[in-house]
């Protein structure tokens, strides 16, 4: 009775450490436990490895993609930034973001509005291409109303032409 | 030989006599407007006020009769048909005369002439003035107005409109209000102050971004754009009760709202259906109609006087270009041509004409006919940004960083005399409101 309940326990730690595609060897490791109440402190161990993924993903891990004046369509750096905040967003599946589109001064209220709200849809069309669910892509647009630079050059105005992703919900 | 060179030398005067003219005229101030526009503003003088109360006069008061004067000055200078005559002493003593009078005022040659005169019975005011002509002396209007002291300047203004009226017929603009959105503590707020800057008024204290006002034809409304909810949604702040509703809160940006003269309809920006198109709603919100269907930006409507028609910006060739449509949405035809960059259109009461911004290197005012003809550059001093007339046409109000920060300039309708009304900066989306009635 007793052999029988180590085994199937040996049988469910194996099929744990298989699904997480660890080597095999921590799995020599599991026999020693002898006691009927590892199946406990067995999880949690399983739990820690994908744990330093989780690692907290702040604001700072998305990548801010740039745009060119009066643009909205991705440009290939525009492209690489959002792959790499496709693979966050793949990695931590709960995470809801919102991309906030924003403009450089040149331009009116009005029009720049709209342009943000383009730059904002055309991230998270390019995400949705990447298999994102939308409903995990908010976007606003706040036109030319929030800028981080202040300058009014060119390395100034690009900086501010952007979207940045801002985290909802994690 | 000698007569040779006698002939060179008049041959040399007579190409100077023929090009010196043609220099002035090139020199001339009021610029090449003139020719198709030309007209002698006519001059009139306004005298200093005189004091006509029995007790002696306070200090405080005798500024604020200096102002009266100076405050009056202004607005007529204002007036695209006027032009305030000056003198100064030099002038008077050049004339041997001690005291300014009509005659004197002729020489000058000011057709008309104005005389205040103001006592202050207890915390008031009170303001006469008399409008002669100096050709005959004869008066042609005279009134008087009285007031708590404070509000003086809005006598004066009172008293600007009576003489405007009286002169042309016309009402003048000089109790007209103007709504903008200055910036404060990183806050993007909207303001109400007279049309020269003066007494201003903070309308909303919400601590987020308020953008785009625009106010309904009676006066009472003003519609905007505004964060304090998070999203960019359209509210209608009322001028009587001093609140804001919510008016249009649709997903995405509800934004750059224009009022129809009829004042029934709002034509606006939603992006609800994922990109930026122009809407009809109701004055309660409710969508009437879509007016556009572009993958294009569609932004900023505005009116024809007639509420027939609507222009707009697109960019739906690659760069913003102004465009009209029947406020049925159909009939849509490009007007602008000239230049990559053409946005922010406002149609003018008279309804020839459209104001709107065009990119050249800076951002300047144009105007354009309707029909896309007739492009004048009116204002090309630093950045400029969303123009809009005054209610009597014949003003253009906008926003500019010409000096570094971006405040309120007006100019009249043909881009002169381009006076800034704002101190301070960090103000934007000048709207100049229509009469109160």
């Amino acid at each position: 009775m007793k052999r029988l309940l180590l085994l199937s326990l040996i049988a469910v730690t194996l099929l744990l450490f298989y699904g997480c595609g660890t080597k095999p060897k921590p799995v020599e490791e599991v026999p020693p436990v002898e006691e009927t109440k590892p199946q406990i402190p067995a999880e949690p161990k399983v739990e820690t490895p994908p744990e330093p993924e989780i690692k907290k993903i702040t604001e700072s891990d998305f990548m801010i993609v740039y745009f060119d004046f009066d643009k909205y369509n991705l440009v290939d750096s525009a492209k690489r930034a959002l792959d790499q905040n496709a693979q966050i967003l793949k990695e931590n599946s709960s995470i809801i973001v919102q991309i906030e589109g924003h403009c450089d001064e040149r331009g009116t209220i009005e029009y720049n509005l709209s342009l943000g709200e383009k730059r904002a849809t055309s991230a998270k069309k390019y995400l949705k291409d990447l298999g994102i669910d939308d409903n995990r892509l908010q976007t606003i647009s706040y036109g030319k109303e929030r800028p981080v630079v202040f300058g009014q050059d060119e390395i100034s105005w690009a900086k501010n032409r952007r979207d940045e992703f801002k985290i909802i919900s994690q | 030989m000698k007569k040779s060179i006698i002939l060179a030398i008049l041959i040399f005067c007579m190409f100077l006599f023929y090009t010196i003219p043609a220099a002035q005229s090139v020199r001339d101030v009021r610029g090449r407007l003139t020719e198709k526009t030309s007209y002698e503003p006519t001059k009139i003088a306004i005298e200093e006020t005189r004091y006509v109360g029995i007790d002696y006069i306070t200090a405080n008061d005798s500024i604020i009769m200096r102002n009266c004067a100076a405050i009056l000055r202004n607005d007529i200078d204002f007036s695209p048909f006027f032009e305030i005559v000056v003198i100064d002493s030099f002038l008077m003593k050049h004339m041997e005369i001690d005291e300014m009078n009509l005659l004197a005022w002729k020489w000058l040659g000011s057709a008309y002439l104005v005389r205040l005169e103001a006592e202050f019975p207890e915390n008031k005011i009170r303001l006469k003035y008399r409008l002669l002509t100096t050709e005959s002396e004869k008066e042609i209007k005279k009134d008087q107005y009285e007031t708590d002291k404070k509000d003086y300047r809005t006598l004066v203004h009172k008293i600007a409109n009576d003489i405007i009226k009286a002169l042309t017929g016309d009402d003048g603009i000089f109790l007209s209000k103007i709504v903008y959105i200055r910036q404060v503590n990183g806050d993007k707020e909207m303001f109400i102050s007279d049309y020269d800057g003066y007494n201003e008024r903070q309308l909303t204290f919400n601590k987020s971004i308020n953008i785009s006002p625009a106010v309904s034809p009676d006066g009472e409304y003003i519609y905007f754009t505004s964060f304090q909810d998070g999203y960019p949604k359209l509210y209608m702040y009322s001028l009587s009760s001093n609140s804001s509703d919510l008016i249009a809160g649709y997903p995405g940006i509800n934004a750059s709202p224009a009022v129809s003269p009829d004042g029934k309809y709002i034509a606006c920006v939603l992006s609800k259906d994922g990109n930026s198109e122009i809407y009809l709603l109701d004055r309660k919100g409710k969508i009437v109609r879509r007016l556009t269907n572009s993958w294009a930006i569609e932004s900023s409507p505005t009116w024809s006087p007639d509420g027939k028609e609507i222009a707009f910006t697109s960019d739906r060739t690659g760069s913003p270009q102004i465009y009209i449509m029947d406020a049925e949405g159909l009939n849509i035809r490009r007007i602008t041509f000239e230049g990559k960059y053409n946005d922010s259109p406002y149609w003018s009461f008279r309804g020839d004409r459209i104001v709107y911004v065009s990119r050249d290197k800076i951002f300047r005012v144009c105007s354009i006919d309707v029909t896309g003809r007739d492009y004048k550059v009116l204002a090309a001093i630093g950045d400029n940004e969303n123009p809009h007339f005054s209610p009597d046409g014949n003003h253009i109000i906008f926003s500019s960083n010409r000096l570094g920060p971006q405040d309120i300039y007006i100019m009249d309708l043909f881009g002169r005399t381009q006076t800034r009304i704002t101190a301070k900066g960090n103000c934007s989306n000048p709207f100049w409101m229509p009469y109160k009635k």
